[in-house]
């Protein structure tokens, strides 16, 4: 899905992704750009560039809050990313309004076309 | 960072980050999570540098990906440097017509020249029109060098 409109619809729903999985597990950078593309089947591959932007919109709308983990032994520690109670909020309603949203897009599509679908 | 190689990679892309202090350090502390993670994850150190670019690279995405972080020159620079020109101007010819004239009043350019320059200030007042023109002059050029907007919101 590479063409225009792909890009715009994934480009919409991208930062309520990015939510969605921190406030399911806190994680750092690089594992939200694996889960992404794990999750989507490779539709959503990002890097780092394209990731960053969202996650410091999130900071500082204040969704989401970074803190170092400890680290052990072999582990170094690491910048992760947790949910806050607004943000854990703001998801629940974003998840809402998306329903919505699909339902009343996909009322479009009902009918065929002139010509038969 | 433990690796010298990634740490010199990582300093690299620091220097050609084109946004304030505070922004460039979270970006840089999220780049270094994500190559100990893929050191962890066991990827080798030419993996993650061929994967993530060049400094110069890596560098310009970021600078254009985070375009809302990034410093943008004001217009208001150029306010600043017609002003610094205008005010270097003002003093190239004031201190050029000061050299010959000694008195405290004089006609520069003749009677029945197309110009004529009246100098009507003392020695001690030039100094200070002088002095200011000069101060004006460093703060104009100094407004148009940082005169810059932060993008966002």
């Amino acid at each position: 899905m590479d063409d225009r409109f792909s890009q715009q619809l994934k480009k919409g729903v991208l930062e309520m992704l990015v939510l969605r999985l921190i406030a399911e597990k806190p994680a750092y950078g690089y594992e939200l750009l694996s889960l992404l593309k794990e999750r989507s089947g490779g539709l959503f591959t990002l890097k780092e560039g394209t990731l960053y932007p969202i996650l410091y919109r999130l900071e500082d709308d204040k969704m989401i809050t970074a803190a170092w983990s400890k680290g052990e032994g072999r582990i170094s520690p690491k910048k992760i990313y947790s949910v806050t109670d607004e943000g854990r909020r703001e998801t629940l309603r974003q998840h809402k309004i998306w329903h919505e949203f699909t339902m009343t897009v996909g009322d479009f599509f009902k009918g065929g076309l002139s010509d038969g679908e | 960072m433990e690796n010298k190689t990634l740490d010199k990679y990582l300093k690299s892309i620091s220097r050609r980050l084109n946004m304030p202090k505070k922004h460039k350090e979270r970006v840089l502390s999220d780049l270094s999570t994500s190559i100990t993670a893929r050191l962890e994850a066991g990827e080798s150190e030419n993996d993650i540098i061929s994967d993530l670019g060049t400094p110069q690279k890596a560098a310009k995405e970021l600078n254009e990906q985070m375009k809302e972080y990034t410093y943008r020159k004001s217009p208001w620079r150029f306010v600043c440097l017609a002003a610094a020109l205008l005010l270097l101007i003002y003093l190239i010819t004031t201190v050029s017509f000061m050299i010959p004239v000694h008195r405290s009043i004089g006609i520069i350019g003749g009677a029945d020249g197309p110009t004529s320059i009246i100098v009507t200030s003392t020695p001690r007042n030039m100094l200070m029109e002088i002095s200011t023109a000069v101060i004006l002059l460093a703060i104009s050029v100094l407004g148009f060098m940082w005169l810059r907007k932060l993008k966002r919101k």
